[in-house]
């Protein structure tokens, strides 16, 4: 009569809501204590998206060897704390835990991210922690987008140049070879339609918005001379140059050369797209050379640079990524050092760290004159001798700018290359947006 | 004696907490029933709603700085093209999947409600995506409509419509979310449009077919009829999905970014994009707080609509 049909015997309703009473208490009861053991570690957090959960083993190795080499010979330890990359790159994690009063000690950002952090105030000032010679050792171009009133807010791990790969196989198919590059912006969109097929498109430039699509486009902009900035602090976006920048990649897809839609992880993935056989040419960074030894070995390929415009001059664009501290972190000291003796220094160890990491983790250019000249044979073999010679002297660094001057730009490109509008309108319309926006903008300078 | 009336007194001092009358007591059990919800709504969608009311006055950067500019983020949504852009994706998306999302789910459980082994597998194999991440479900859409090679794309092209790009394109992009966000959910509104059907009393199509009415007439004058608390249940459910862009963000984030040109920027996407790619927290939450007062308004159409969700069959 009074047995709960419902309740395994034995239990009451009674005794079922005494216990979950006492488990809710419980629970309550230990979140504070939970808190607390959080807050009692001290370790600095170091957020990334390579380790210790990447699955690239030479990049985990990198990291965890350089973390356990500062932990073995300093209190103040680091935890490597993996944040998956699209997470990262695009997510609300480091948002989040920034607005939350949570953000890692130390992480990484490229430059098109430099100005959100820096102008909200949370980049530590590291220049009090690096020698002046390794101040040096930095070459302007790499270093300037992470320096504000001359202090160094960054340290770049690496350099990595924009350049167009080739498919060897589809160029043989064509009856082509590796002196069959284009030069020219105009040789380029021909010989992409050349090698279009009915499954396969000629040509590949980043068709997803975001921060990378504008990276890969500036150079464009750039061959022309144009700006989006003039040295005034005005736009420079109604300018010839940028037109034909975004004319080029809107001709790409209206020829039919180009895709609208990337497979993979997107425009800078030259696996899924290239080594897949979907694009015979595509708009790539260096770091694709490592990427296609560890995932497409067997696919030959070749590296060319930047055909330039008629009449005009060559440039590439060099993005990377810089180590940051938090200067609302637990111990910002602490992580100016750490970042200082990881990639600053001119200990021999730490310019051995930035070759090993452009070299043996990676395929990147190094951002330090040292490194350039410790890894000696390692920058001038194979493809990387492409970079190091032919390529990467062209380099620009990646411009950094707030998130509304990368927006304004990121709408004319889309709307032209993808939306079908007119480039001189869309170019004109872009330029008052910027010229509005700067007009009000208060932040550190936009370079 | 003493013992006695001693055990007496014990005795009868425990009825005393059971002294509350069987009405109070079922109405106690019935708030405590009630109570985790309600505070799951206080704490989870109740406090974040006046949270963010308040944030929506300030410019928050989302590194801890604050500074009050009263009504200023509101203002600028006037003048902020985006803005008013992404109100019309939003606006042609809920436009597009709310009436696809009836029909399909209506159609589904008309054509599998009778009982049986086949439409018993049917079901399930319609329900099936709601067993799937949203992500995956982005994934493969992504990878059926991709240029030159997916299975949608080449299927388009051996119809004799050329290499259409589903989502390259900014005239077909939203189009194809919208398709993806159909498929995914119907099997969920045919469920509940089964429950809705399995409620009406079978003697009322008996007597409708010896009146000699046809299936169309049936459907016409018994179904639909009998069906509207089911509809209204449906509609205003898909109506809010679609306006806050409940399952819609994940495809989007997945599948285009918001791109091309913007031709599938949700409002939803957009307040994502506001705070987290732009650290604009205090604009964030005061478009958040415009779509909380559109939803509110869909709400309120609906139940003038329908007569505050009242359905009398005359």
């Amino acid at each position: 009569m009074t047995s709960d049909n419902n309740t395994p015997r034995g239990w009451s309703r009674r005794s079922v809501l005494k216990g979950a009473t006492a488990l809710g208490a419980a629970g309550v009861a230990g979140l504070p204590m939970i808190g607390k053991a959080f807050a009692q570690d001290n370790a600095l957090s170091f957020w990334q998206f390579y380790a210790p959960g990447g699955d690239v083993k030479t990049q985990v190795d990198w990291f965890t060897t350089m973390v356990d080499a500062w932990n073995a010979a300093n209190d103040t330890k680091v935890n490597l704390e993996y944040v998956v990359g699209s997470d990262y790159i695009s997510g609300s994690k480091l948002a989040t835990s920034f607005a939350s009063g949570q953000g890692p000690d130390i992480f990484i950002i490229s430059p098109g991210d430099f100005l959100r952090y820096y102008n909200g105030g949370v980049l530590a000032d590291l220049t009090p922690h690096i020698e002046a010679a390794a101040q040096q050792d930095f070459p302007q171009s790499v270093i300037a987008n992470r320096m504000v009133d001359g202090k160094i807010y960054g340290v770049p791990m690496e350099v990595e140049p924009m350049a167009f790969y080739y498919s060897v196989k589809a160029f043989e198919d064509a009856g082509l070879n590796e002196n069959d590059v284009p030069k020219t912006w105009d040789e380029l969109l021909e010989l992409g339609n050349k090698l279009t097929t009915g499954e396969r498109y000629g040509l590949m430039f980043e068709t997803g918005p975001g921060y990378y699509q504008n990276f890969t486009w500036y150079p464009f902009m750039w061959q022309g001379g144009g700006e989006f900035q003039t040295a005034e602090g005005k736009s420079g976006f109604d300018s010839p140059a940028v037109v034909q920048a975004l004319k080029l990649w809107q001709d790409a897809i209206n020829s039919g050369a180009a895709p609208r839609q990337i497979l993979g992880g997107g425009g800078g993935d030259i696996v899924a797209n290239l080594g897949s056989g979907y694009c015979a040419m595509q708009n790539v960074g260096i770091w694709g050379i490592s990427a296609m030894e560890n995932n497409a070995p067997d696919v030959p390929y070749g590296i060319f640079k930047l055909p330039v415009p008629n009449g005009g001059k060559y440039v590439t664009v060099g993005g990377g990524w810089a180590f940051v501290a938090n200067a609302k972190g637990k111990n910002p000291e602490a992580a100016s050092r750490f970042i200082a003796w990881a990639l600053a220094s001119m200990a021999p160890d730490s310019i051995q760290r930035v070759v090993d990491w452009c070299t043996v983790a990676k395929s990147d250019m190094p951002p330090r004159d040292s490194a350039l000249k410790q890894g000696g044979e390692a920058f001038n073999k194979g493809k990387m001798a492409v970079f190091s010679k032919d390529i990467h002297p062209g380099t620009r660094a990646e411009p950094r700018v707030p998130p509304e001057v990368y927006k304004i730009i990121s709408d004319a490109i889309q709307a032209t290359q993808l939306g079908g509008a007119d480039p001189q309108a869309t170019a004109t319309a872009a330029s008052q947006q910027l010229d509005a926006f700067l007009a009000s903008y208060s932040g550190a300078p936009i370079l | 004696m003493t013992m006695a009336t001693t055990s007496q007194k014990v005795a009868g001092a425990k009825p005393a907490a059971l002294r509350l009358s069987a009405r109070r007591r079922e109405a106690i059990a019935g708030y405590l029933f009630v109570l985790p919800d309600a505070l799951g709504l206080l704490v989870f969608i109740g406090l974040p709603m006046i949270l963010a009311l308040g944030i929506s006055v300030f410019e928050v950067d989302g590194f801890g700085n604050f500074k009050f500019v009263g009504l200023a983020n509101y203002a600028r949504m006037w003048s902020d093209a985006l803005f008013w852009q992404s109100l019309k994706v939003t606006l042609v998306f809920a436009v597009l999947l709310v009436p696809l999302l009836y029909v399909a789910g209506l159609g589904l459980a008309l054509l599998v409600q009778r009982n049986g082994r086949f439409n018993t597998v049917m079901r399930a194999m319609f329900f099936a995506p709601q067993m799937v991440s949203l992500v995956v479900v982005a994934l493969v859409w992504q990878l059926m409509t991709v240029d030159k090679l997916g299975l949608l794309t080449r299927l388009l092209y051996s119809l004799g419509l050329g290499s259409v790009s589903l989502l390259g394109n900014p005239n077909f992009a939203l189009f194809t979310v919208t398709g993806a966000c159909v498929w995914f959910l119907m099997g969920f509104y045919m469920l509940i449009f089964l429950g809705g059907l399995q409620d009406i009393p079978k003697e009322y199509y008996e007597a409708a077919r010896i009146d000699g009415a046809g299936r169309v007439q049936s459907f016409w004058y018994i179904t639909l009829p009998l069906l509207r608390p089911t509809s209204f249940f449906v509609l205003l459910v898909s109506a809010v999905a679609a306006v806050a862009g409940a399952q819609a963000f994940d495809l989007v984030y997945v599948m285009t970014r918001g791109g091309p040109a913007n031709s599938t920027a949700l409002l939803i996407t957009y307040i994502y994009q506001q705070a987290f790619q732009y650290s604009a927290f205090g604009y964030a939450a005061a478009l958040a707080t415009l779509l909380v007062i559109v939803l509110m308004a869909v709400t309120v159409v609906f139940f003038f609509l329908t007569r505050g969700g009242r359905f009398q069959y005359e």
